[in-house]
């Protein structure tokens, strides 16, 4: 009966550490009340699934943190940051007026309480897609090289093979060089 | 003086955790020693930790834009057909043609029937060779005043849905019968009358007569699962083999049930005599079947009827039936052991009487 007793504390520290099983539970189980309730507030299906792909996305991120722990059950989680993108959405597409939700007696002030977590989720996408940025911008071979150590998780040796090195040090000297232009760009401009 | 490479190396070791301990005290004294060098070795790693960070951000959501085809792909095709208009003539043959054909699967789909009886054992128990055991006397004696003079015949099991005497069990558990008591937890019988039934899916409701009759002393604390759970989950089952209740555990084995009756699950679990109409939960507290019968060829396949078809069928039920189905899951954060205790309480024993 071990199976069974796989608490929502399990399944999250699974899910924190990337792995799809856990990610795919979670995923199909809260899948269908959540895109129907945004289906039922306007929203096709495709939005549907968007807004809830991003709500698991901010459930991962919060994940990440040392300190994280739900003071609520996933399901309840997801839906109230499902619900406050989706309204965030309809405001933005002024398809309703900027008020708060009119069910808010029901589900109380929860559906905005996560605010800076959706905030912060937003806050990240944009560090993250500005270091993409400066990883363009960084010009070949150095975009290329980092690109494959830590986005297709390359290991040096491979490297050094793809970009010609004659061994992994002059690789990993490449690498340290890269870094510090990264860094320069990044930082300071 | 430490070189470029070194504080790179250092950084990339302080965030993998891969520094030595003499390693890590030197960079710690270092770092309070040298606020130059903090500084910039706070950026190196704070780049290295985004890096990372992005990575495994980007993989992940690759990941998740993968579950999400993968459930696309999952929907079962419908399959469209269309009906055209040809000549009068081309559409004679093809009535005749579809004549042929459709008299030709009626006759297999008796045959399959045919073979389906003698595969598939229904678990309603049959008292006639428990008559005499010790426990039944004993029982008899004690209920004599609330019990009908007749013997019981059969025993099912039923599950409450909402606390004010309705209840679940399969159909066959009650076809044919004169009357039908349920056994309360304390042993008490209050009889019941049937609110509605589906003899395909094997699905019948029923209504405790007594207004007052409560199974517990709150509302259902169990919610019904609205889709097909996949295979391999965990389950859990209580019913009435006997005059006790039994526990039983097992996992979803096949997605569809009898001969692919998509309105089934296969169950890998025990099912005995009795246990006809028992629930199927899930480790969260929700019901997402119930037993219906058993493969008489292997020990332990049984088949259960998805939540979905009972809710059908409840849905189908007029209005004015004064149904109240529970909203809320109160048994979600139980133990295993806290779930059957509550579940205890809304489940119970059908005693079936036939002349």
């Amino acid at each position: 009966m071990q199976g069974l007793l796989h608490t929502e504390q399990v399944l999250l520290a699974d899910l924190a550490k990337g792995k799809r099983e856990a990610t795919e539970q979670i995923y199909n189980q809260h899948y269908p009340v959540i895109t129907k309730w945004i289906q039922n507030n306007g929203g096709s299906e495709d939005d549907a699934a968007d807004v809830y792909q991003e709500a698991m996305v901010i459930l991962y991120e919060k994940s990440q943190d040392e300190n994280f722990r739900l003071s609520c059950k996933i399901g309840t989680y997801l839906f109230a940051i499902g619900k406050h993108l989706w309204y965030k959405k309809l405001n933005r597409q002024q398809q309703m007026p900027a008020s708060l939700p009119d069910d808010a007696e029901n589900d109380g002030r929860l559906d905005w309480a996560y605010e800076d977590d959706v905030n912060a989720h937003r806050e990240r996408e944009l560090y993250y897609s500005q270091l993409n940025v400066a990883l363009e911008q960084l010009g070949e071979p150095c975009s290329s090289l980092l690109k494959a150590f830590y986005q297709q998780d390359k290991s040096m040796q491979e490297i050094a093979e793809q970009f010609g090195y004659t061994n992994t040090d002059n690789a990993k000297t490449q690498k340290y060089k890269c870094l510090a232009r990264l860094r320069k760009l990044f930082y300071k401009g | 003086m430490l070189t470029n490479q070194d504080i790179w190396q250092l950084a990339e070791g302080y965030v993998q955790g891969t520094l030595a301990t003499h390693e890590l005290n030197a960079l710690k004294d270092k770092l309070s020693a040298d606020e130059n060098f903090a500084n910039e070795f706070n950026e190196c790693v704070n780049l290295v930790r985004s890096l990372n960070g992005a990575a495994a951000h980007t993989q992940y959501k690759n990941m998740l834009g993968s579950i999400r085809q993968s459930r696309k792909t999952v929907v079962t095709p419908t399959r469209t057909i269309s009906l055209k208009a040809y000549y009068w003539r081309t559409a004679a043959i093809a009535a005749g043609m579809a004549l042929l054909t459709s008299l030709t699967t009626y006759k297999v789909v008796q045959n399959n029937n045919d073979k389906m009886a003698s595969q598939y054992s229904v678990l309603r128990r049959d008292l006639e060779k428990y008559k005499h055991s010790q426990n039944q006397i004993i029982k008899n004696l004690k209920e004599q005043q609330s019990k009908p003079a007749a013997e019981v015949r059969y025993t099912g099991t039923g599950f409450a849905l909402s606390n004010d005497g309705f209840l679940v069990t399969n159909y066959h558990v009650i076809d044919g019968a004169d009357s039908f008591y349920i056994q309360n937890r304390e042993g008490r019988y209050f009889k019941a009358d049937v609110v509605g039934f589906d003899k395909e899916s094997d699905i019948a409701v029923l209504k405790v007569d007594d207004k007052k009759f409560r199974f517990g002393k709150t509302e259902v604390p169990y919610t019904f699962a609205d889709d097909k759970r996949k295979l391999g989950t965990r389950i859990y089952t209580l019913g009435f083999p006997q005059d006790e209740v039994v526990y039983n555990e097992g996992y979803i084995s096949a997605k569809n049930g009898y001969n692919g009756d998509p309105a089934q699950y296969q169950l890998e679990i025990p099912a005995y005599p009795g246990q006809s109409g028992a629930p199927i939960m899930d480790a969260r507290g929700n019901i997402l079947a119930m037993i219906t019968g058993k493969q008489t060829e292997s020990e332990g396949t049984t088949y259960a009827v998805s939540s979905a078809s009972v809710m059908k069928l409840i849905q189908s039920l007029p209005k004015d039936a004064g149904l109240h189905m529970p909203k809320a899951n109160r048994m979600s954060h139980m133990t295993l052991e806290q779930q059957i205790d509550k579940l205890e309480y809304y489940t119970c024993s059908i005693k079936v009487y036939k002349k």
